[in-house]
């Protein structure tokens, strides 16, 4: 099918983190190639400007653990994105929030683990939650939009009141409610993080009521806990369609988890193919484009253009074959693998396992 | 949800964060956003370009010069539109 243009690019500059969070989505393992430089991140930028990218998302790792980070936000600017950084918010020392906003940043998403320091400082694996919160405060006086993400998981999904409390006190314009979606490290903790059914009814409830009683203050994102969904997640709003991602080494990517996931799929890279002909012409763009890949139930699916088939790194990841329906949808014949692991949890009292914290990519300079 | 009537001496301009510009792809405008993209039709775009300071009764009174229709018949159109953008805390008004 005929391409249709990008709107947005996720720059994962770095894999790097300062933190350690057990529910991260990057790769467990990642090749052992050289970061993007600056120069080769500039003409990346500017390829996706005229590939029709409106919008650039900062991200990682955390993207701050890179010191030409305002170069590259600058880039962006100058090629008219909007420009959006991603973060833990650890390295944000007042010199370079000033430098990032003359480079001309946009707009912050900052994120918390917990309300709690000492949860939060558990969670992350660091002590971080304290200096989150200054730099909260930093971005606010800076005058840059904040937006917050909580990732939600069986050890703070309890807490949500407080979270969005929390959202309240710093003066956060959005706020995304995240419950963790397996893949990366968080696929390997997912008997650790996926939360019981009663506590995902509970967190709907109150994340529903939170939305109608800050309508016109804050906009909060619910994103849904799809293991307890009857349908998939639209995901990507379809593959190729929206979306490209670039990672630290350069590989471009359809979707963030796409490389560790879909392993029989092979991804371009633009230190060896312009963006243009990757995201016009690759196998790997093309093999989910549209609807022609689909196999039953999806094939003859009326929600197969609202739904895409769901997610196919999910699909790779519960099934071995990332041409398949995604197992979350009710219609999958492979649901069953989903149902198991709800039924394993919810039918046992025993405390979850304990987690596995993400380490930092080995050789990675 | 009832969305309470916009005064005529509101004056609208784009939220902290929010940016109305061209898209090159297609000449059209469009407002970008931490979470998106929104393409304008030529209704929403001609009332964005004027939430510079403007009151609401301004913006009102130079459209219907600009394309020679009755404010009154305008004055609904526009307010909703604006009362839309508000919701999604795309423009705030001062």
């Amino acid at each position: 099918m005929i391409a249709p243009r990008p709107y947005a690019l996720l720059a994962e500059i770095t894999y790097r983190c300062p933190l350690h969070c057990p529910y991260c989505s990057n790769p467990t393992q990642v090749r052992n190639d050289q970061e993007l430089t600056a120069n080769e991140w500039t003409r990346v930028i500017r390829e996706a400007a005229a590939l029709g990218v409106l919008q650039i998302g900062f991200s990682g790792g955390e993207p701050l653990a890179r010191r030409d980070l305002a170069e590259l936000v600058r880039a962006a600017r100058e090629a008219n994105l909007y420009t959006n950084l991603i973060t833990s918010g650890i390295g944000l020392d007042d010199d370079r929030v000033g430098a990032l906003h003359d480079a001309g940043l946009d707009s912050v998403q900052l994120s918390f683990q917990s309300d709690e320091t000492g949860l939060a400082d558990e969670i992350a694996g660091a002590r971080a939650h304290q200096r989150k919160l200054n730099v909260a405060a930093k971005i606010r006086a800076e005058g840059i939009p904040l937006s917050l993400n909580f990732v939600i998981h069986r050890r703070n999904i309890d807490r949500l009141p407080q979270l969005i409390e929390l959202a309240e006190t710093l003066g956060a314009e959005r706020v995304e409610l995240a419950n963790v979606q397996f893949y990366g490290w968080a696929f390997l903790n997912r008997a650790a993080l996926l939360p019981t059914r009663e506590q995902v009814v509970r967190a709907r409830e109150i994340a529903t009521a939170a939305k109608a009683r800050l309508a016109g203050r804050i906009d909060i994102f619910y994103v849904l806990p799809d293991y307890y969904e009857t349908w998939p997640k639209p995901c990507l709003n379809g593959w190729g369609q929206r979306y490209l991602t670039v990672n630290p080494i350069g590989d471009v990517l359809p979707c963030p988890t796409a490389s560790s996931a879909i392993p029989d799929l092979r991804f371009e890279n633009v230190r060896g193919r312009a963006l243009d002909w990757i995201w016009r012409q690759s196998e790997s763009f093309n093999r989910f484009r549209g609807t022609e890949w689909m196999p039953e139930p999806c094939r003859s699916c009326p929600q197969r253009e609202i739904d895409f088939g769901g997610c196919r790194c999910q699909a790779a990841l519960l099934t071995g074959n990332a041409a398949t329906t995604d197992p979350v949808c009710t219609l999958s014949p492979n649901r069953s693998v989903v149902d198991e692991v709800l039924r394993d949890l919810n039918s046992s009292s025993d405390h979850p396992p304990d987690w596995t914290y993400r380490i930092n990519p080995n050789g990675i300079q | 949800m009832q969305t309470p009537t916009i005064a005529g001496s509101a004056q609208p301009r784009l939220a902290r964060g929010v940016r109305l510009q061209t898209d090159p792809q297609t000449g059209n405008s469009v407002l970008l956003f931490p979470e998106g993209v929104l393409e304008l039709n030529e209704t929403s775009m001609e009332i964005l370009a004027r939430c510079d300071g403007q009151t609401v009764s301004e913006i009102i009174q130079s459209l219907a010069e600009e394309y020679d229709i009755d404010p009154k018949t305008l004055a609904a159109d526009v307010r909703e539109a604006l009362a839309d953008l508000q919701q999604r805390k795309l423009i705030e008004l001062t």
